[in-house]
């Protein structure tokens, strides 16, 4: 089996400071990874390089043993779901955020059900009237879960998830690690969060942009 | 009817005016009779300039002459749009050039050629002028909708790249951004002809009227220039922006920061 994401020697300069530097790693389909470290370390521009928003200085960022490259990161977008300590849902009401994607020419055609709407909030512990709120008017935990929910709406497979239980309680994070149990779901997540650690199945440390250590919990 | 000279001992009368709004700011405490000074002078010596040249180009009444005096507008004009919209020239200088030189040349020769019919389409005293007034607006709405774009992208970047990750291209990613500098840069024309003849007489219509033209003649040219103003800032918006949107961005779609000039 070939990884789905595989860093190989990545450097990476932004306003002449370097952020990432001689970065390799791989992650197959299915495993959970999260990376750690002190802030500014550069835990999140691992992310932001994998979805070609950092330009690499040297080394290759490959996705399904693709390089990273104008015309295929378009590809990496599509295949992969970006949630933020506060996502931008980027439209009024809740309804509209989780059907904005389908706006989209290449979602175009696979527009969800208002069965598969509220399937999908149920799964991640939130009511069906949600729909109906302003997405301004919602909390940051339920921001969250919305743009998780929109994710799985679009059936992506990779989650770049940075701080994603940071706003939630017991019950949602309950929630949002049941559907990451799922073993064809690919996470490479940025956490401080000890459980959210201890569900990774592999811990990246970094310091000042190097990769310093790699542990594997054996769990995944 | 001719038009009532005013000579210069009542030109010097004029300017004397000015000095009631300067005391009125010099009172509520506004210093300001350097900047007032220098723009009365500025646009004293500038017209002077303008007028000499004018009864040269009209004198003369020469096709290159009168296109080469529309280009050097164009130019000055491109210019400007890009130094008020913050954003640099040597990057979106011939952009800007096409979009709006575009524009004008198409909307005044729509107006000259099919509409006014004079005897020569160059002649000076109508082509000038009415290009002149067309991309005076255009210019200002032009500033608009780069600054406002531009700006909105760099506020909501997270935004932006939610777009991207879900999927949009960089046109659907960026559209909405898009849509609301279009809206902003022709909202005031569109108001402007609402209100046309109501709150204010236009500018042409006054001197074409005080020139000794009939009313009725002054409000066809001001409708004419109205629907050219209009047309030609909608076009030269849109094909800038467009057109912008190959330079601003990286080939990942990531908005390049070398190309807005730092305040």
């Amino acid at each position: 089996m070939s990884p789905i994401i595989r860093f190989d020697r990545v450097s990476v300069i932004v306003h002449e400071k370097t952020i990432l530097s001689d970065i390799s790693f791989a992650l197959f389909p299915g495993e959970k990874a999260v990376l750690c470290g002190k802030s500014g370390s550069g835990k999140s521009s691992v992310l932001r390089t994998l979805l070609g928003l950092h330009p690499i200085k040297s080394g290759t960022v490959y996705f399904q043993e693709q390089p990273l490259t104008p015309s295929s990161v378009q590809t990496v977008r599509s295949c992969t779901a970006y949630i933020g300590q506060e996502p931008m849902l980027g439209a009024e009401s809740v309804r509209e955020a989780l059907l904005l994607p389908f706006q989209f020419k290449t979602h175009r055609d696979h527009k969800p059900t208002e069965a598969q709407l509220i399937e999908v909030l149920q799964r991640l512990h939130l009511p069906a009237d949600i729909l109906r709120q302003e997405s301004s008017r919602i909390s940051g935990g339920e921001k969250q879960r919305i743009a998780l929910a929109r994710g799985l709406l679009l059936g992506k497979k990779l989650y770049l998830l940075d701080e994603v239980t940071s706003a939630l309680d017991a019950e949602s994070k309950q929630a949002v690690f049941d559907v990451f149990s799922d073993p064809q779901l690919t996470v490479l997540s940025v956490a401080h969060d000890p459980e959210w650690l201890e569900r990774c199945g592999i811990v990246f440390e970094l310091e000042a942009g190097r990769l310093t250590q790699v542990k594997r919990n054996g769990n995944t | 009817m001719e038009t009532l000279d005013i000579a210069l001992p009542r030109m010097a009368l004029l300017y004397g005016l000015c000095l009631l709004p300067w005391l009125l700011l010099w009172l509520i405490g506004l210093r300001l009779s350097r900047d007032i000074g220098i723009s009365i002078l500025r646009m004293s010596i500038q017209l002077a300039l303008v007028g000499i040249y004018l009864k040269m180009l009209f004198d003369l009444n020469h096709p290159w002459l009168n296109g080469l005096w529309i280009l050097v507008m164009l130019l000055v004009a491109d210019l400007s749009i890009l130094r008020r919209a913050g954003l640099k020239a040597r990057y979106f200088v011939l952009a800007t050039f096409m979009a709006i030189a575009s524009s004008i040349l198409f909307s005044t020769a729509y107006l000259v050629i099919l509409v006014i019919q004079p005897t020569h389409f160059y002649d000076a005293r109508y082509i000038v002028p009415l290009a002149g007034m067309i991309l005076g607006n255009c210019l200002q709405g032009n500033v608009i909708a780069l600054e406002r774009f531009y700006s909105a992208l760099r506020k909501n970047e997270n935004e932006y790249a939610t777009f991207l990750m879900l999927g949009a291209t960089r046109w659907e990613a960026v559209r909405p951004y898009f849509r609301d500098a279009v809206k902003a840069a022709i909202n005031p024309t569109i108001a402007g002809m609402a209100t046309m003849g109501l709150v204010s007489l236009p500018g042409m219509m006054t001197g074409q009227i005080l020139g000794g033209s009939e009313p009725w003649l002054a409000v066809k040219y001001q409708i004419a220039i109205m629907i050219c103003i209009f047309t030609s800032t909608t076009m030269a918006c849109i094909i800038n922006l467009k057109l912008s949107l190959n330079i601003a961005f990286n080939e990942f779609d990531v908005l390049r920061d070398e190309v807005i000039d730092k305040p």
